[in-house]
């Protein structure tokens, strides 16, 4: 199994062979997926929709329900602790604190009852010690930290008074508040409209320069990786196919399914533009081909290509793609033709 | 605040008269001569007139409508026709039986039945849920009557330990009061608590897979916090509009109770009365019990407001 522990020598989340499955399901939704993220540094997960981008994250933060899920194999190493192994309490003394997480559905991740203030001072109140006056002093700070307008009236404000993006700001604001040495940003704009996404993207690059946490940025959408990416995994159906530094990965992409998704990448301004264009459909759980899962789908499928799963091979240093063809000639290129 | 309890009651008022009417009208339709059931053996024509007289029976319905509509906004229900007594004493000595048992019986009702939904909704899939379905599905199937005379048989007649029946005012002996509403409220009580269990359960069902919860979680928030701060207050909206609806079935049980544990009260009143055709009194409590009905749903309403902060801004 690849393993890119050489491109990150001291890596704060160090991610080995994660593989799980839901139990309505036979195969596996998340299948010996490995990656690892430096401190300060922005690793973009990227892939179609249900490729298991969410639950990956939500299963390094604990926050899977299992069942359902089941963690079958693989590690996690964070802080030089195993998160997919931690009992409960060390999990959650360590969530909203060193590690926290901001979803993709900003209108309702709030909670209706209580008020923005009360609900970021909660988790300042959890991990530090401090009076209730400077959790709310530090909710403050955090309001304004997200550039809400106003943020002392804000305080007081229920979730429902306020817009989606606003509402996304009070959720960066909570999920920095202690200062997180890492943040998953799960497509924290896709519900978003178009210029507000620009917002959102823009505050996370500023505070994350400021505050220098780590990010792992899930998205489906190429464009928000060229602006905020260090390095990309991109993912299909479960597992990673492609990893590299976000340049060398657009200028020289080596699996086909990132060729495919760069000849579809959506505009900024077109959100219907989603990861649609590469014909065929991506394998559900149940569905999975054997060996190579993108083989249905990819213009240079072959036979060897279903026999055995082609493992994610370094091509170059820290460029890494799971593809028996690569590298790929200077001339491939993506038609669309699926023999 | 106050606007919206305003309001509230201006949509009450006309409610009242249109039930007030509809019963008035029902009862004058309703076959049977209460002229007939006054007289009792004395059946000649002259007596029955002078009855019907002295009653107006005989004014036009309207006329005799306003008239007793008149009386009962100045709390003049009418004199009932089979003790002579004021209908609003009768339900002043009756009503207050009734209240203690309801509240008694809505405090057993909470506690079994919210800790018990919430935890089966925890814990879904559990044997504790299995076990606490099957507790609650035998609660509703299990009728009032039958659980009550077993009660009786087991905790009176054979262990001794509480009265079987009657009923002491909690204002002359609070400790005896408790002791001959207990069994009954209890009965009351177990009922209400398995469909409040019930509820209880799919509305933590639904709050515990919301995105906020998740989020309450990922703040590394322990598990009891997230389930009483962040889901179970959510909860509470449905549980509290759930509540209000359980006024019916809390009377229709409480006459039921009260005729098995033979308290006087309420249901005991309206049993009685309709029984013997005591009009005024029927008249009487069915207004009564409407006014009862609308005040819990305002007082439901104004929980759910104070409960809820997107009415709050909203009004
Ligand atoms: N609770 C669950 N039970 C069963 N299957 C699930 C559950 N949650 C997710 N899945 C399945 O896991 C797969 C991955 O889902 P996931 O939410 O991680 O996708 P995603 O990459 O985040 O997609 P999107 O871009 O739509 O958010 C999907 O096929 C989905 O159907
Ligand atoms: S392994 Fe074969 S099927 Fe899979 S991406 Fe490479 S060429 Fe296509
Ligand atoms: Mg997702």
């Amino acid at each position: 199994m690849h393993s890119d522990a050489d491109s990150n020598p001291s890596p704060l989340l160090a991610v080995d062979n994660l593989t799980l499955r839901f139990s309505s399901a036979s195969g596996n939704v998340v299948d010996g997926v490995s990656f690892s993220v430096s401190p300060g540094e922005t690793l973009c997960i990227v892939g179609e929709s249900g490729c298991g981008k969410s639950v990956t994250a939500l299963s390094l933060m604990g926050l899977l329900p299992m069942p359902p899920a089941q963690i079958t194999a693989g590690s996690a190493m964070f802080d030089g602790k195993d998160l997919l192994r931690m009992p409960r309490r060390e999990m959650a003394a360590i969530r909203g604190n060193r590690m926290a997480m901001i979803f993709q559905e900003p209108m309702t991740s709030l909670n209706p009852a209580y008020r923005i203030g009360d609900q970021i001072a909660e988790v300042v109140l959890r991990h530090r010690p401090v009076t209730r006056k400077q959790a709310r002093a530090r909710a403050l700070e955090m309001l304004d930290r997200v550039k809400i307008p106003a943020a002392v009236k804000r305080l007081d404000d229920y979730p429902h008074q306020l817009s989606g993006g606003m509402r996304q700001r009070v959720m960066i604001a909570m999920a920095l508040a202690n200062d997180p040495a890492l943040l998953i940003a799960d497509e924290p704009t896709t519900a978003l409209d178009v210029t507000i996404q620009a917002q959102i993207l823009q505050l996370i690059r500023t505070l994350q320069e400021e505050t220098g946490t780590a990010l792992i940025m899930i998205t489906h959408d190429l464009g928000v990786v060229a602006e905020v990416g260090d390095r990309v995994a991109v993912m299909y159906a479960g597992r990673i196919v492609e990893q590299g530094s976000v340049d060398d990965v657009f200028i020289d992409p080596q699996h086909p399914y990132t060729l495919g998704l760069m000849s579809s990448i959506p505009s900024l301004s077109k959100r219907e533009g989603r990861l649609t264009t590469i014909p065929g459909m991506v394998p559900t759980v149940d569905t999975m081909p054997p060996g190579c899962r993108f083989a249905p789908r990819c213009p240079f499928a072959g036979a060897e290509c279903k026999a055995a799963v082609p493992p994610l091979t370094d091509l170059s240093p820290g460029h890494a793609a799971a593809c028996i063809r690569a590298p790929l000639e200077a001339e491939a290129h993506f038609d669309g033709a699926v023999a | 605040m106050l606007s919206y309890i305003l309001r509230r009651l201006a949509i009450a008022i006309p409610t009242l008269i249109l039930v007030s009417m509809f019963i008035f009208t029902l009862q004058k339709i309703l076959p049977g001569d209460p002229a007939l059931a006054l007289a009792g053996e004395e059946r000649d024509a002259a007596a029955l007139e002078f009855i019907r007289e002295k009653y107006k029976l005989n004014d036009p319905i309207y006329e005799q409508y306003l008239a007793w509509a008149g009386g009962a906004l100045k709390g003049d229900l009418g004199i009932s026709l089979r003790t002579n007594q004021p209908v609003t004493e009768l339900i002043g000595q009756k009503l207050p039986v009734t209240i203690q048992l309801a509240v008694m019986a809505i405090i057993i009702a909470f506690i079994i039945g919210i800790p018990m939904g919430v935890l089966s909704a925890v814990k879904k899939g559990t044997v504790f849920d299995y076990i606490a379905n099957i507790v609650a599905l035998s609660g509703l199937s299990i009728p009032n009557f039958w659980l009550g005379i077993m009660l009786i048989l087991l905790v009176s007649v054979n262990l001794g330990w509480l009265p079987a029946s009657g009923y002491v005012s909690p204002f002359i002996d609070p400790l005896r009061s408790l002791e001959t509403m207990i069994m009954p409220a209890f009965v009351l009580g177990t009922a209400l608590a398995a469909t409040l269990m019930r509820h209880t359960r799919s509305a933590m069902l639904g709050v515990l897979r919301a995105d906020y919860v998740r989020t309450a979680r990922s703040k590394g928030l322990g598990e009891t916090v997230v389930v009483i701060k962040h889901a179970f207050r959510n909860a509470l909206l449905p549980i509290v509009t759930m509540t209000a609806l359980l006024f019916g079935e809390l009377l229709a049980g409480a006459v039921l109770t009260e005729q098995i544990f033979t308290i006087p009260g309420f249901g005991k009143l309206i049993v009685d009365a309709v029984f013997t055709r005591d009009y005024a009194v029927v008249q009487g409590v069915v207004l009564c019990t409407a006014v009862g009905y609308l005040l819990i749903n305002l007082v439901a309403d104004i929980v759910y407001f104070l409960l809820n902060p997107r009415m709050r801004s909203v009004l």
